[in-house]
This record gives structure tokens, sequence and C-alpha cells, in this order.
């Protein structure tokens, strides 16, 4: 998709993700709160970063600054409050959705500059916690949000430790298919004379 | 790369300052405990609500709390409830029999029991009724309400923290406890269900201390 049609469409979802309908739908039940929801609020705001330079200035080098913010968004996200207080407070609702919008920028934006070492720190700090979270949600006896239904928090736990899980297999297979590409292209460029008269030296 | 590195910390410094907001200093994790611990805090003053119910109890429900001048532990039910509800019920028939034993001991009992239900359309009086009977209560005792007004019942929830969920089977999920209100009609404290005899304990000694303050 271009990247001049990118930000149109991100204003787009967010004036769908503001409609009260759909506010209403998804926040009706706490799997889609926070599976559906959430994501679709950080989509929205990466789409609208799309025409940022990636990486710019040197407020986010590597995009450490970034990655930091989307890991303590994410920890503050996990908080079983937090559900319960924006059904109840608009202001928090308020927070919460601009919080996601900008965290789904600074995510696009610090991704690719951040590198493998980068994103694997970033990703042992945030899936674990991810896991932990929705085993306790899923083990819980106890209802964690006054405003949805035990089974409910226990399918939301189960997803959340699945996708903990997915999204760890997801980047290690894109992590070795990089890696690979990487000696492949080392190889064309070092040429293979060079290998060649590595071999020889090696017969020798 | 100290851009980054302040802009860094700036936003761990955002996490953990909006963290400690919601959790109170990282006490609670859950709307409920904040709840309780709030009301501890700060004790929550009734709306005017009118009320009516089993054993004449009809009126505004502050004024049903202030009579006797006494403590009243209460809980919000529905009638049609097969689940939380008749656990709650068990409770407050064990706190209805010690309270029966403080009165056999010639103490004076300041504290009353009092069912609140959150489904005014269907629990009428008369239902009512029929439902403390079943629970075997005590009209000098236990009293059974509901706030026919859908306006009134919805704010008295709201002020007091009462999430009524209808969980798609019929029935109703909701933050069941026991609620401790003065005469005053403040809620002063939320226990857990389980928490029966601390509940009693703690009305107990509220009531006492208000005999004390009386002349």
């Amino acid at each position: 998709m271009s990247r001049r049609l990118q930000p149109a469409l991100g204003a787009l979802l967010c004036l769908v993700l503001l409609w009260p309908g759909v506010r209403h739908a998804m926040e009706a039940s706490m799997w889609r709160h926070m599976l559906l929801q959430f994501p679709l609020w950080m989509l929205a705001g990466g789409l609208l970063a799309a025409r940022v330079p990636a990486g710019a200035g040197r407020w986010n080098a590597h995009g450490i600054s970034g990655l930091i913010g989307v890991a303590a968004l994410m920890a503050v996200l996990m908080v079983p409050r937090l559900l319960d207080m924006a059904l109840q407070r608009p202001m928090v609702e308020a927070a919460k959705l601009a919080a996601l919008l900008l965290g789904g920028a600074a995510l696009r934006l610090s991704w690719r500059p951040a590198g493998l070492v980068l994103q694997f720190f970033f990703l042992g700090n945030v899936l674990p916690m991810m896991a932990v979270a929705g085993q306790l949600y899923a083990d819980s006896p106890l209802r964690l949000c006054n405003a949805y239904l035990q089974d409910d928090q226990i399918r939301l736990g189960q997803w959340l430790t699945a996708l903990a899980a997915l999204l760890a297999l997801a980047w290690l297979a894109g992590a070795a298919r990089q890696l690979m590409r990487r000696d492949a292209q080392a190889d064309g460029l070092t040429g293979s004379p060079a290998r060649a008269a590595a071999r020889s030296t090696a017969r020798e | 790369m100290l851009r980054t590195a302040v802009l860094g910390v700036g936003l761990l410094c955002c996490g953990y300052g909006a963290l400690a907001w919601l959790t109170h200093d990282f006490q609670v994790w859950t709307q409920e405990d904040a709840r309780r611990l709030e009301v501890a805090l700060t004790p929550v003053a009734l709306p005017s609500v009118a009320v009516d119910g089993t054993g004449g109890a009809a009126g505004d429900l502050r004024a049903l709390l202030a009579q006797g001048g006494g403590v009243t532990i209460a809980d919000f039910i529905y009638t049609r409830c097969q689940t939380v509800c008749l656990s709650l019920g068990s409770s407050f028939q064990q706190l209805q029999a010690q309270l029966r034993a403080d009165r056999e001991g010639a103490k004076p009992v300041r504290v009353r029991l009092l069912s609140i239900s959150f489904d005014g359309q269907r629990d009428d009086p008369q239902a009512l009724a029929a439902y403390a009977r079943g629970q075997g209560a005590d009209p000098s005792l236990w009293r059974f309400v509901r706030v026919p007004d859908e306006a009134q019942q919805q704010a008295l929830l709201l002020r007091l923290g009462v999430v009524v969920v209808p969980n798609g089977r019929g029935d109703y999920e909701h933050n069941a406890a026991l609620l401790v209100f003065d005469a005053q009609g403040r809620m002063l404290r939320v226990f857990d269900m389980e928490q029966q005899q601390l509940a009693l304990d703690y009305a107990r000694h509220k009531a006492g201390a208000a005999l004390e303050a009386a002349p």
C-alpha cells in the first residue's frame, strides 16, 4: 500500500473506532476490549505515522525511546483496573485511546531502527509480561473486572498467552529469514573469489 | 544519544506515574479493591432514594438506616438469583444467628441487616417478602427493600460502586460484598463475602462507639 494512502486510512480507522456503536460493541466484552480495540487503535497510530521519516531525530536513536515508551504503555494496559476505569471515566478512556494511538506510531517509527538486538530485548520484556498476565487472568478464581464476566476473562487470558507465544514465534521466523538473507548478501558482496581463495588455502 | 536517553527516562517516569496512580501506589490492581480502599479512606454518603419492601419498610433509604441509630450491614441481591446471592444469603443467616445471640445475651443489638434488590422492576414487596421467608429472615433484624424508581436505582448503584452485569443466561453477575453503613447513611467499609465475622465485629465496634457517643 502506498505511503500516501496510509495516513488517510489511519484517520478513517480512527473515525470508525470512535463511532459510539463500534466502541461500545468492542468494550462490551473483555477480550474484544483488549485484543481487538487495543491493537486496532495501535494500527491506526501506525498508519497515521506512515509519512513521518523512520527513526528521525536524535530523540529516538535506534528507536530506543520509542520502544521504552511502548513497553511502559503495555505494562499500564495490563492492569485490570484500567479496563473498568475506562468504562466509567471518559477522561481515562480518552487518555487510553490517545496513548494507544501514540504507542502505535512510536512502535512503527522505532521498529526498524532498533534492529534485531533491541527488538529481542523489547520483546523479551513485553511478551513474557503478556503471557504471565494472561495466565493470571485465566487462573484467577475472582473476577478481576467488575464490568466483565469470568468466562470472558478466562478466554481473554488464554488468548493473551497464546498471542504472546505466536508473536514470539513470528519474530523468530522473521529474524531467521533476515539473518539468512544478510548472509546470502554478504556472500554475494565479498564474492566467491575470496571464498575460493579461503578454501584453497585451507586445502593446502 | 543523550536526548534519546532523556526521552526514554522521561517516558519510563510517565509509565511509572500512570501505574502508581492506577494502583494507588501499587496497593490495588482491580477496581473492586480500589473501591474498598477508597471507601475505607473516605466514607461514601448515600444519595436520596425512595425504597419500599418488607415489614412496612418504606420511604427514604437514609431514614431507614437512621432508625434505631445503629449500624447496618447491607448487601445487594435479586430474588431470582441462584448462585452468589445464595451464599450471601447464608452469610446473612449466620450473621442473623449471631445478632440473635447478642440480643438474648441482653446486650443491646444495634446492628441490623438489610438486603437491597438491584432488580427493582421485578422484585416487588411481595417477591421480597417471599424471598425473606425462604431465607428465614427475622423481620426485627433483617429487612429487604428495593428501589422502585429506575433512575434512582442507577444513581444508588453508581454511588456505591455496585456493578451488575447480565450474564446472557437470564441471570446477573455482580460484585457481591458486605457493605457497612452508619446511622447517618454513610458507607464506611466494604467487606468480602467471606469476611462476615470481620464485618460483624467492625459493625459491633462502630455501633458500640455510637452508643457511647450518644448521651
